[in-house]
């Protein structure tokens, strides 16, 4: 089945292998006088029949021959009436001639061991299907269509025209073959590191494309978090209480941010005596605060020696972390201005709210948006590498490049570079998965004039 | 029980003949070697030297498996070098000029002394079956030799056709008749035969070359032999010469382009890229002004002269006026025009790794019927194949060499897992565990095999020992001994603001020799029981450590996959969501191990994916099969 499940207009089944046709053949009556509905994207109009002869449904169905098809595989797809229990009966019927019912992502792993797609084309697509943003669907669309590839392979080819001409130096000592130079080589592999670096980059972007922006609210008990949490949602989703302790456990939805997935997460505050499930509920708050790309700090200013508190509080934070000072409960002081606000930092670096009159809420809405945006890329065309796994394996390639930088500058033996060229190489295969072998040679003699 | 008058018969005494006859011999079987002419076993056929670039690592294995190659050339050599020594030792080589004639003869000799070797001189015609194992051959003359194991090493000679210009010649070498019969019995068995082309020079009269307008390459002293077993030799080493083509070469060649069989096509077979003929060379690199020419000797007692870069096809009166347009070659004479000569081969892939024939049980193929070229690439399958006869015969296991260990290796599993396009010829950059495949340490690598199948004396073996434990204890001592940087002279700069360095440490800054760090060593090297081969053994070892002990590990991944076999029942045919070109290769061959599965061309994670599913599963059914009702 490859329509969600649940009532919808029409629902749809694939059937991939090489028996497609033949299972075809088994259930389903073309209408008028077509004998054989199997001609490549035709579309067919007829009968599921079950094996005692009765109409399950009317469909349509279109095959798809091999190597031509999503899985690469031969392929039949029919579209029935879109019940939960047409759809079962259909299956049903398939099943009962040997054929297993797909896993999930079997038919684009099919499509990646077919070699229709490599291997970062098919996390694409997984990508593509999950994504719940612009940002998100923009980029997996993006790499389906082999922008990340291309994008890695320009590195890879850089690098192997690279290998080629240490290589054919070692191997052809007395060839007189224009040594390159220091200095070309070290301006091609600063271009490799560059570009490599550059994708890497990507990555905090492309994170946030993919997983969203993570925005943790935290601060001491009653500084007003939830109320915030409910004001940003524009829902009342947490309970508020003015009773310090109210939220235990944390508490996270998603929003959507002009394109981007934010997901707002509501923390217990903190403070020390406090009961065990309090405890645990903030032990969990201190997790997610390492893990969030923006911290939320919200003080109550109506509250004596907050300054103190919060000069405190602010050392034990996560160091690498962006961090916003929200000053709640302004409606409660007369003049803002006269309130000697947090004198350890620099003005701008917090905001004055307030969570009852909602003052202050549309610019802190702007002020989330404008962080969110900066380091944005432009998508009109950027490459933005989304995966994790992808981006480690760039950062080792990078990592053997710069050893071979350094192995150049220090006039280190070329095989030694060539080594560490290799490795970097075979981590770059490793993400579209592709192999390589006599490519080097090939290079060597397509570019030199050698042979003794 | 049927009667055999040997137990291996080699067909062919090349360089691969030569090695394999002597393997079966030192593993105690009979063998007979037949060879057109006795006289003429281990001809050097093209250029006169053994060694270079990933040839002298394979000529140093066979040396370790105690062939006689590396043994021939420090013999009969007249000019010994070490290639790029300005790089790290992974990567030096040594190359010899050979005394052509003396080579031969010396090889010639040491084959006839062999008392288990027969040498019969004859044609192969045929194979002797007897249903799909081999039983013998049947000569030319209808003469009939019964063996259970069979090694062809046919070099040039099987189905060979010179050119030269629009003359075509039968023949297996300049003046030489061919084998044109053994063909047909390949075919008739259901083997695949193809055709490759390689070339040759012309030869000069050396008397007649002004070496005054040449450039000089002389010999190295202290000579770097190339066997282990080589005391030395008092010798002159004689030079060799670089000269360069001109404009005037250019010209005459780009004028005459059609004549040459290769441009006209009239030769439609692939010649090596890695040794493209000069009018290749000029054509395809239009842009390059002048192109090397190497003068070689071809010996002690000749004038003969082999310019090495300038291989060519082109009509003998074309030949004469582009020699004379190379500098110091202007008055030159022809001795032999140059030609391409194309000949038969078997494609690899119908042989297993053991180089024994899938087809036919007991044929083993070694030498340039499996698409190699070089002397020593085909002394080295000659030695495999010998060995695996032998071994075969015994009823034990084949000797496999892996990728990790030898450039042999590296070899044959590139020859099993590729499609020839071109004669095959090993480079450095071809085996990515070189670190680790050094001329140096041949015997670390192969020695425990070779004392294993018996194809060296427990001397040597019980010697090597020795020189293993002492290099063992010098590099213990390397990093224990520390010297003040006050006492370093110039290298003090390499140590800014330490007191002391140790002798190790040392040795890692890139241009100190091992020699340079003698005059530090607490005592001298003899008393601590060393010696210069151990201190160089132990320097390289502390120069790489790092490296080897990285590449060690990308070892443990390989064979790792090695380790995943596939069963020799499975067929590929059946394998369903495997690609259709996959598939074909996978049918083609054959792979015994996912990781050689790995290597053949074309093949992508995917299919790899699909396969290792489909071997798990086999295996699963395969025990539900085994598994008692």
């Amino acid at each position: 089945m490859i329509t969600p499940p649940g009532e919808g207009g029409i629902g749809a089944v694939r059937i991939a292998g090489p028996e497609a046709s033949a299972i075809v053949e088994k259930i389903f009556c073309p209408a008028g006088d077509e004998k054989e509905p199997h001609r490549p994207f035709h579309m067919y109009y007829g009968h599921i029949m079950d094996k005692r002869g009765d109409v399950i449904d009317e469909v349509t169905l279109v095959e798809m021959p091999e190597g031509k098809s999503y899985t690469g595989q031969r392929q039949a797809e029919i579209f029935c009436h879109g019940g939960q229990f047409v759809l079962r009966r259909i299956l049903r019927e398939i099943l009962g001639y040997g054929i297993r019912s797909a896993e999930p992502g079997e038919f684009t792993r099919r499509a990646f061991l077919s070699g229709r797609i490599d291997l970062a084309r098919a996390e694409a697509v997984a990508d593509l299907i999950a994504s719940k943003t612009e940002y998100a669907y923009s980029t997996a669309r993006k790499n389906l269509l082999g922008l990340l590839t291309e994008g890695v392979d320009t590195i890879r080819d850089k690098s192997i025209n690279l290998l080629a001409e240490i290589e054919a130096s070692v191997d052809y000592p007395e060839e007189g073959i224009e040594a390159t130079t220091k200095d070309k080589m070290l301006a091609e592999l600063d271009h490799i590191i560059k570009e490599a670096k550059r994708l890497i980059d990507t990555y905090r972007s492309g994170k946030i494309i993919k997983e969203g922006f993570r925005i943790a609210i935290a601060g001491r008990p009653n500084a007003g978090k939830s109320s915030l949490f409910n004001l940003l949602l524009n829902q009342n989703r947490a309970i508020v209480a003015p009773i310090p302790g109210t939220t235990r456990d944390y508490l996270t939805e998603w929003i959507d941010l002009e394109g981007i997935a934010v997901s707002i997460t509501d923390t217990a505050g903190l403070r020390k005596s406090s009961g065990i499930i309090e405890r645990a509920g903030q032990k969990s708050a201190r997790g997610i605060l390492n893990n969030s790309d923006l911290i939320l700090w919200l003080i109550d200013i109506t509250r004596k020696g907050w300054q103190k508190e919060a000069v405190k509080d602010l050392k034990k934070m996560p160091q690498k972390i962006d961090i916003l000072l929200l000053y709640n409960k302004v409606d409660k002081v007369k003049d803002i201005s006269k309130v000697p606000l947090f004198s350890g930092l620099d003005a701008t670096a917090g905001m004055a709210i307030s969570c009852l009159t909602k003052r202050g809420l549309e610019h802190l809405r702007k002020e989330l948006i404008r962080r969110i945006n900066a380091g944005m890329p432009d998508l009109t065309d950027q490459l933005v590498v989304t995966s994790e796994r992808h981006k480690r394996k760039l950062e080792l390639a990078l990592k053997f490049f710069k050893r071979a930088r350094i192995g150049i500058g220090k006039t280190l033996s070329p095989e030694l570079i060539a080594f560490e060229m290799r490795q970097g190489i075979n981590e770059i295969d490793e993400i579209t998965g592709r192999i390589y072998n006599e490519e080097i040679l090939d290079r060597i003699f397509s570019r030199f004039c050698i042979g003794k | 029980m049927k009667h055999f008058d040997f137990d291996i018969i080699v067909v062919g005494g090349g360089h691969a003949g030569v090695e394999a006859a002597l393997a079966g011999s030192r593993m105690g079987k009979k063998v007979a070697l037949v060879s057109m002419d006795r006289t003429k076993l281990a001809l050097m056929s093209c250029n006169p030297a053994i060694g270079g670039l990933g040839k002298s690592q394979i000529v140093k294995e066979i040396d370790a498996l105690g062939g006689l190659m590396g043994r021939a050339i420090d013999a009969t050599g007249i000019q010994f070098r070490k290639l790029n020594l300005s790089r790290g030792p992974a990567v030096w080589s040594t190359r010899a000029q050979a005394d052509r004639i003396g080579y031969n003869e010396f090889v010639c000799r040491f084959v006839e002394a062999d008392q288990n070797i027969t040498i019969i001189e004859g044609t192969a015609g045929a194979f002797l079956t007897e249903g799909d194992k081999i039983a013998g051959i049947e000569l030319e003359s209808e003469e009939r030799i019964f063996a259970p194991a069979v090694i062809v090493c046919s070099g040039t000679f099987l189905g060979g056709l010179i050119h030269i210009g629009q003359k075509q010649i039968p023949a297996g070498r300049r003046g030489e008749k061919g084998a044109y019969k053994l063909s047909e019995s390949f075919r008739a068995l259901g083997f695949e035969i193809g055709r490759l082309k390689t070339g040759t020079p012309p030869r000069l009269d050396g008397r007649t070359i002004d070496y005054s307008r040449c450039e000089e390459q002389p010999g190295e002293i202290p000579v770097p032999f190339f066997s282990y077993a080589t005391e030395g030799r008092e010798f002159n080493q004689v030079p060799c010469h670089l000269t360069y083509t001109t404009d005037k070469t250019k010209g005459i060649i780009l004028r005459n382009l059609l004549l040459s069989p290769m441009f006209s096509g009239q030769i439609k077979s692939r010649g090596p890229r890695y040794c493209p003929s000069i009018e290749d060379k000029i054509y395809r690199f239009a842009d390059k002004p002048r192109h090397q020419i190497f003068l070689e000797p071809e010996g002690n007692g000749t004038d003969e002269v082999y310019p090495n870069g300038f291989s060519t096809s082109l009509p003998e009166d074309v030949q004469y006026e582009a020699i004379r347009s190379v500098i110091g070659l202007e008055e030159a004479k022809i001795t032999k025009p140059g030609y391409a000569i194309e000949y038969d081969y078997c494609p690899a892939y119908q042989i297993k790794a053991s180089l024994e024939t899938r087809r036919l049980e007991g044929l083993f193929l070694a030498g340039q019927i499996n698409g190699t070229s070089g002397y020593e690439e085909a002394a080295g399958q000659g030695l495999m194949a010998g060995i695996n006869a032998a071994l075969k015969i015994n009823d034990q296991p084949p000797l496999i060499l892996d990728r990790g260990e030898a450039y042999i290796g590296v070899m044959i599993d590139d020859l099993i897992t590729h499609s020839t396009t071109e004669p095959y010829r090993m480079f450095t950059s071809r085996a990515e565990y070189r670190l680790g495949l050094r001329e140096d340490n041949a015997r670390d690598r192969l020695f425990s095999h070779a004392n294993k199948y018996g194809l060296i004396s427990d001397d040597d073996f019980g010697q090597f020992e020795k020189i293993r434990i002492s290099t063992d204890k010098e590099i213990s001592r390397l990093r224990k001994t520390s010297v003040p940087v006050s006492r370093l002279d110039g290298l003090a700069k390499h140590f800014v603001k330490r007191e002391n360095v140790s002798l190790a440490e040392l040795l890692k800054v890139p241009g100190v020799t091992p020699r340079d760090i003698i005059p530090y060593l607490d005592s001298s090297l003899e008393s601590h029981g060393s010696g210069l081969e151990v201190l160089e053994r132990a320097a390289i070892y502390i120069r790489y450590e790092g490296y080897i002990k990285k590449q060690e590990r990308e070892i443990e991944k390989f064979r790792k996959m090695e380790g995943e076999c596939i069963p020799e029942e499975i067929s590929f045919e059946s394998i369903s969501g495997l690609r259709n070109e996959a598939r074909e290769k996978f049918v083609r061959f054959r792979p015994n191990s996912l990781g050689q599965a790995s290597r053949i061309e074309g093949v992508t994670t995917g299919d790899l994916a699909v396969l290792s599913i489909y071997i798990k599963r086999f295996g699963r059914r395969a025990d539900d099969i085994k598994k008692p009702e």
